[in-house]
């Protein structure tokens, strides 16, 4: 599913003294089966983007496009039922969200809602806790009773349960140890691969837009200032900087690297496996020009 | 949720909020009390011009009392029919079996009308100039007498202190879990009665659990931090009585007074 945005613009408590721009004339899409990342300062604009993604903000003008599917400021509430389905969300802090009084039914909830008997939801509800890697003995439980990094593979199996054809993460990992967050970004790209789900990820965290990421757009203050591959948003570490974007772990090194005017990068390493293969190259050459 | 204003405060620096907490809350509740003497024209107009004389002085956007006016709308005009077609006296209009029009009952409509408008203007404007905390600061000073008879006023401020500094943030929590779950496929507000309450557990449980949790880390918090209970402790935030604290208090005395001149008796 592509989804794209027309000169949208969303204001918050538009006709109220409390009046404030959050989106401004943005115009961007996500291609099918890509995996974005949306990146900016905290207060962009990033989150309200996403609420637009399954219809819980309508535009304040403008419209979206979801597959075939549009919104405008005066769709009815009725008609974005469907498009739920379609669009799952996993928001900060999911773990939030958990409810029911066990984990199965947890998990087996949002495809209830979408018609599935509750058999079917159940079976499905399995499935998905085996997919993040939830122990089998839990899940007749209950889910306050999960260890934190537990509850959120719980909420975001609950999402995964709705089988949507794109997956919007908030902030998946924030507040997850680093074997966890390891664990869960490299679920994420399995599904990405093997099911050719179209993935959307909010984060502040360069690493992992470099690592996983395909695409890219960036916001500062409601608008769009970039949309590209990683590659191209991160070849220019000034840019970056002067809008107060953090760089990958290894373009940094990277960059510190080339200050030093011993070494030259064609294009700015993204990943530590490029960084280790680009100094290698860069080595080579060096090797050769003082022979 | 965000349409809700009673309750909100707007900071400024008008001569209303730079009242002391406590007065404008003694004169708020005191005003409402004289509101219920007024009983003809006069004394209604009189309070209005009082009023808005107020809403001048606080410098706050006339707009946010009528829209404080707006979800009570349907409560007062009810109120206000139910007076105006059930009232007996003065010259009949209109009569069809218990109903009646009157001069009588659209007198006494009018009057609960300007009642209710005033009371909400009245306390629109304490919201809207006092911070919540100044407001749990003056409860907690004007309970005080209230020790002697044995009320935890301490306790009791406290627990007020912090509901307020909560609401919102428990306001953003509810906006957060109803998205989450909207996004799972629950429709809020849709349906039949028992589909909308059924609806209401994803929302009411998680925000449960939030609280309780929320509850355990404050408080552990607090300890950390050497909070013992409110005995021998200290306050941050001293608020002092002034000249004009005193001249409205004046003020209202002098309401009072022409109040009770122009009243019929």
């Amino acid at each position: 599913m592509s989804i794209r945005f027309e000169k949208l613009n969303y204001v918050y408590q538009a006709g109220t003294p409390f009046e404030h721009e959050a989106l401004r004339n943005v115009t961007v899409s996500i291609p099918e089966g890509s995996y974005t990342a949306i990146i900016g300062h905290t207060g962009s604009g990033k989150s309200t983007l996403l609420q637009h993604l399954n219809g819980l903000l309508r535009p304040s003008s403008g419209r979206v496009t979801i597959a075939d599917k549009t919104i405008t400021s005066s769709t009815k509430n009725k008609e974005l039922g469907e498009l739920r389905k379609h669009v799952g969300i996993v928001f900060q802090f999911p773990e939030a969200q958990l409810f029911e009084e066990t984990v199965v039914k947890d998990i087996a909830f949002a495809p209830k809602n979408f018609g599935k008997t509750k058999e079917e939801a159940e079976k499905i509800a399995v499935e998905m806790a085996d997919l993040v890697g939830l122990p089998a003995n839990i899940l007749n439980g209950s889910p306050f009773e999960l260890s934190g990094g537990q509850m959120r593979r719980v909420a975001i199996a609950g999402i995964l349960a709705m089988k949507p054809d794109v997956l919007v993460l908030d902030e998946p990992t924030a507040g997850l140890d680093p074997k966890g967050r390891l664990e869960m970004m490299q679920m994420f790209e399995k599904l990405h691969q093997q099911q050719h789900l179209t993935i959307v990820l909010v984060t502040h965290q360069m690493d992992d837009v470099a690592n996983y990421a395909d695409h890219t757009i960036v916001l500062e203050k409601g608008e769009v200032i970039a949309a590209a591959a990683p590659k191209e948003i991160f070849k220019d570490p000034q840019w970056l900087l002067k809008h107060h974007l953090a760089l990958p772990k290894a373009t940094k090194f990277a960059y510190e690297l080339q200050k030093t005017g011993k070494f030259f990068f064609d294009k700015m390493p993204l990943t530590e496996k490029e960084l280790a293969a680009d100094i290698v190259d860069s080595l080579k050459r060096g090797g050769n020009q003082t022979e | 949720m965000n349409k809700v204003i009673l309750g909100r405060y707007i900071p400024g620096k008008s001569i209303i909020h730079r009242l002391d907490p406590r007065s404008k809350l003694i004169l708020s509740f005191y005003f409402i009390i004289v509101i219920f003497l007024a009983n003809n024209w006069q004394t209604y107009a009189l309070l209005s011009v009082f009023t808005v004389a107020c809403v001048l002085l606080s410098k706050v956007s006339f707009s946010f009392f009528l829209k404080g006016v707006r979800p009570l709308i349907w409560l007062i005009l009810f109120t206000v029919i139910l007076q105006v077609f059930f009232s007996r006296g003065g010259t009949v209009y209109w009569q069809f079996g218990p109903l009646s029009l009157t001069s009588s009952g659209v007198i006494n409509g009018s009057y609960v009308f300007c009642r209710f408008v005033l009371i909400i203007f009245m306390s629109t404007l304490l919201t809207l100039t006092t911070a919540p905390l100044e407001i749990a600061d003056a409860l907690e000073s004007l309970m005080s007498p209230l020790k002697k008879i044995k009320v935890p006023v301490y306790e009791i401020s406290l627990m007020l202190s912090i509901a307020l500094r909560f609401v919102p943030t428990l306001m953003d929590e509810t906006e957060k879990i109803m998205n989450a779950q909207r996004s799972r496929g629950v429709n809020f507000g849709e349906g039949s009665i028992m589909q909308q309450i059924k609806a209401v557990v994803p929302l009411l449980i998680p925000l449960f659990v939030s609280s309780f949790n929320r509850a355990e880390d404050l408080a552990t918090a607090m300890e950390a931090r050497g909070y013992r209970g409110g005995e021998g402790r200290t306050k941050y935030r001293v608020h002092f009585w002034r000249l004009k604290d005193t001249l409205a208090c004046v003020a209202f005395v002098f309401l009072t007074t022409i109040l009770l001149y122009l009243r019929n008796w």
